[in-house]
């Protein structure tokens, strides 16, 4: 006799790591799949345990100094945007350099190996949102945005987002201030 | 207004009415009065003269008897002494009627009896003369002493007669005095009140003929409006109609009959022989709509349905006021219409509006169809396509290679086809898309969407500042990306596309074609290159449906995108305009009103 | 510390769209799961099991027999557990009405299926890697809007 099964690799996996780290009794929350957060400080020893265990099923801890260093930029670049107002005329490239003391290739290839982006990219991509949490949250008009966020016009700020987004800055707005509408009105 | 004026009037005239009859009472009863007096004064006198009449008997009756006396005395005859006696009874008598006539007058009374004593007196020195004539004592001194005294008293006699006469004449003088005082101011007093009459009578005539000119205008008001009435009762197709409630009677108009088909008045105007021309299936209805306003002396819009003698139906509509006239009478008064028309047209309103519904679903789901059913299987041959060419490359032939490559090409011009007819479709107006809008972003997310075209021509693309509008915002973008990509496409071979789109405002006059707008300002932007250009003749047709000037081998154009430029120009109320000459390049000018 | 394995559902009722769409994740070598659904019905049913493991991104097709795109995004937005999918429409049409419908009504992506296999492949590939990067960056998911 022959059957087929199909795996769900997802749920087997899930269902192994919550039942290893309940028996060891650590206290963790699945971020997602392959992310794992302790909620607690865990002794060495239970570590290695887990480490052990977890081996037998072929899941491997990454311990990875190339995805510290991508948080890192990250966290630096996060922190640029935020604070446009402070680093007038300071290319990002050298900005980051500076602050991570690395080369700008070397950040930008280990930033690009790790996340299958670019920093410009990623850069544009946070300046992006944060022009979005302002335009959802502030009464700032766009004239005013793409000041802040040192945008030499707001045609360049709509380019960008349009070429971000696929849609217009006003689209944008139309849309959340109606699903905002919708909501309200679904409770 | 003119009511109350009315009212007025009558009030006005009422009391003229009044007054006058009061005038004429007032002079009668002063009439009767003076009348009275004139003959109470004719009386006077008459009686003054009977009493001068009496009083001259008297005298004439002694002297008579002295006569006769004196006669006897010379004759001596006998029958000289008979209207003696004759004169005793006349002079008893006479003195009778004085003291009758003059019973009010107490000294006239004393006078008379002063008189009767020296009458009696002149009477009795009458008989002792006498007797002694008629025995011939005559010259006796006797005699002549008793004829003296005879004289003397009758001179007395005479004096008194003459006495009372004056006193007579007397009271006569004070009496015309008196009354001629009386009767003297009331000719006087009557003419006053004559001529107060006669200014009052003048008065209410100049009244009565000023209300009558009023009632007549206001009569032939009434005719004219009647007249006007029965003329918009024919024209309106509509007949009146009034229920007198009190005595449960109607009245129709003429045109309720020529509404019924019949020939006016030519039936008892009553109810049922109205009902007899309800259509069966309202009968009933209509018969408790009637019931129902009778009960509640009003009639709200009803509709029904009437036959008339020649079989036509008609539809009707009806409504009714009550109204209360001064008199209070209650009086519903009443118009019914006929609608026929008006149904008529409506139903076939309807009927066309139910096929322009269809119509547009239809196109709808044509929309529909196009976007989606149309599309899907191109994509999916282009997608296979891509998946040839990528993977069964080293497999086709060279033949095949051209094949495929043939395909590819005709799916896309499909695609741009199907693309740009959803384009036009989709390209509609409604009002509240319009919205302020900064044109200068549109224009920047337009060539952001050719960018890739702009870069690979090298095409150099400069604009002015344009102020920002009040638009319909994807559809003046999408009018700049075909204007520019219009721009790209004809552009001269080797030649790197300029293009300029400038701004400017135009004042209506200005502008060419243009006969009637309601703006007169238009901001104008011109979009201008320097491509392939056209003959001018041909500035027109370009705008159309479908219409192009090259051959598809040529130039890949639908010739759909300058029709949605025009489309989305008008929507905008603008104008559009093209401007070119071969080899020259060519100017596309778009004007858009300004507006508050 | 983690693995980045992104797991994908589509529910499409178009046999040749559900081959490109399997075929593009195939060639992309990302590493993805991909689980295919070929009705709206078919796809909340397995969803709404207790025990289904949720996928990070849902592609759904519009044009669906017995239950659309839209009805099926309106569930699922209508339910807490399934708030952390990213939606993503994967339609023929791009009508300006459907996409500002269904980003109101509570869609992370809309895609008008391309009609060239590479153009397919680089979608599909930028839609995971920006979810990615909304996952990872601690960007608002509220904010995320990608048309492509």
């Amino acid at each position: 006799m022959k059957i087929f099964i199909k795996f769900d690799f997802t749920r087997i996996c899930t269902k192994v790591i919550d039942e290893k780290l309940m028996e060891l009794g650590i206290k963790y929350r699945m971020l997602n799949f392959g992310e794992i957060e302790f909620l607690e400080e865990v002794p060495a020893d239970k570590l290695e345990a887990f480490d052990a265990i977890l081996k037998e099923y072929g899941v491997e801890k990454i311990e990875n100094q190339k995805v510290i260093l991508v948080q890192k930029i990250k966290d630096t670049i996060i922190d640029m945007v935020l604070n446009a107002n402070d680093n007038i005329n300071v290319k990002s490239s050298v900005y980051l350099s500076e602050k991570l003391g690395h080369s700008y290739g070397y950040l930008s290839n280990v930033f690009s190996e790790v996340t299958y982006t670019s920093v410009e990219n990623f850069i544009i991509l946070q300046r992006i949102e944060h022009a979005k949490s302002l335009m959802i949250n502030t009464d700032l008009s766009l004239t005013e945005i793409a000041y802040r966020l040192q945008y030499s016009s707001v045609a360049h700020l709509s380019t960008q987002f349009k070429n971000t987004t696929g849609i217009t800055p006003t689209t944008f707005q139309r849309i959340i201030t109606k699903r905002r509408e919708l909501n309200t009105n679904k409770t | 207004m003119l009511l109350k004026s009315l009212y007025s009037s009558e009030r006005f005239l009422k009391i003229i009415f009044g007054l006058s009859l009061f005038i004429v009472l007032v002079m009668g009863g002063m009439s009767y009065q003076l009348i009275r007096k004139l003959s109470k004064s004719f009386e006077d006198v008459q009686h003054t003269y009977q009493v001068h009449i009496e009083l001259e008997k008297l005298l004439s009756a002694l002297k008579d008897a002295e006569s006769g006396k004196r006669a006897f005395i010379i004759s001596n005859d006998s029958t000289f002494l008979e209207p003696l006696l004759n004169s005793e009874s006349e002079l008893e008598g006479s003195l009778e009627r004085l003291k009758f006539l003059t019973k009010n007058n107490p000294e006239q009374q004393k006078n008379i009896a002063e008189l009767k004593i020296k009458i009696d007196k002149n009477l009795e020195i009458f008989e002792k003369t006498l007797d002694l004539a008629q025995s011939n004592k005559i010259d006796s001194p006797e005699f002549i002493s008793s004829f003296k005294e005879g004289r003397q008293t009758m001179n007395s006699v005479r004096f008194k007669i003459m006495d009372m006469t004056t006193h007579e004449n007397q009271e006569l003088g004070l009496r015309k005095e008196k009354s001629s005082k009386t009767l003297s101011n009331a000719p006087m007093f009557l003419y006053y009140v004559l001529i107060i009459s006669l200014l009052i009578l003048l008065l209410t005539y100049l009244q009565i003929s000023k209300n009558l000119k009023i009632l007549k205008e206001k009569n032939e008001l009434l005719e004219t409006f009647k007249e006007s009435t029965t003329q918009s009762e024919i024209i309106s197709k509509h007949g009146n109609w009034i229920w007198h409630v009190e005595d449960n009677t109607f009245e129709f108009s003429d045109n309720l009959y020529r509404l019924l088909g019949e020939e006016p008045q030519s039936f008892e105007p009553t109810l049922e022989n109205f009902i007899a021309f309800a259509h069966p299936d309202d009968l009933d209805k209509l018969t408790e709509q009637v019931n129902k306003m009778m009960e509640n002396e009003d009639l709200p819009f009803i509709h029904y349905r009437i036959v008339q003698k020649n079989g036509t139906i008609k539809h009707f509509k009806a409504y009714g006021k009550v109204l209360i006239d001064s008199d209070g009478h209650r009086k519903l008064l009443g118009t019914t219409a006929d609608i026929t028309d008006e149904i008529e047209n409506y139903r076939l309103i309807e009927e066309r509006n139910l096929e322009l519904e269809r119509n547009n679903k239809e196109l709808a789901s044509f929309n529909y169809v196009a976007s989606h059913d149309l599309q899907e299987p191109l994509r999916k041959i282009q997608t296979f396509i891509s998946r040839l060419e990528d993977k069964e490359q080293a497999n086709l032939s060279d033949n095949g290679k051209v094949y495929i490559g043939r395909i590819k090409s005709s799916s896309a011009r499909m695609r741009s086809l199907i693309d740009d007819l959803l384009q036009f479709s989709r390209t509609n107006k409604s009002e509240e898309a319009f919205e302020d809008s900064n044109i200068n972003i549109l224009l920047e997310t337009a060539k952001h969407d050719l960018a890739e075209i702009i870069s690979d021509k090298r095409a150099r693309i400069s604009s002015d500042s344009i102020p920002s509008m009040k638009v319909i915002p994807f559809q003046i973008k999408q009018l700049f990306l075909n204007l520019i990509s219009n721009s790209l496409k004809y552009s001269r071979e080797n030649v790197a596309p300029v293009i300029t789109i400038s701004y400017s405002q135009t004042h209506i006059d200005d502008l060419p074609k243009v006969k009637y707008s309601k703006h007169n300002r238009y901001h104008t932007i011109s979009v201008k290159d320097n491509g392939i250009g056209f003959e001018q003749e041909y500035a027109e047709q370009i705008f159309t449906l479908f219409s192009r000037l090259h051959n598809k081998n040529e130039y890949s154009g639908t010739g759909i995108g300058l029709s949605i430029c025009k489309k989305i120009v008008d929507n905008h109320h603008g104008y559009i305009t093209a401007e070119s000459k071969p080899n020259q390049g060519s100017t596309f000018t778009v004007y858009l009103p300004i507006t508050n | 510390m983690r693995e980045d394995y992104t797991y994908v559902v589509l529910a499409d009722d178009d046999e040749d769209d559900r081959l490109f769409f399997t075929e593009a994740f195939e060639e992309l070598k990302m590493k993805t799961k991909v689980d295919i659904y070929k009705d709206g019905v078919d796809l909340m049913n397995a969803l709404n099991q207790s025990d289904s493991v949720l996928p990070n991104i849902l592609f759904l097709d519009l044009n669906m027999p017995m239950k659309s795109g839209l009805e099926c995004l309106k569930e699922i937005k209508d339910n807490q557990r399934f708030k952390d999918i990213a939606i993503a429409i994967y339609s023929t049409s791009a009508s300006e009405e459907d996409i500002e419908d269904t980003f109101v009504n509570g869609a992370n992506i809309y895609i008008k299926k391309p009609n060239n296999f590479n153009n397919l492949k680089k979608i599909l590939s930028d839609v995971v890697t920006m979810n990615w990067q909304y996952h990872t960056s601690g960007l608002n998911k509220d904010n995320f809007l990608l048309r492509l």
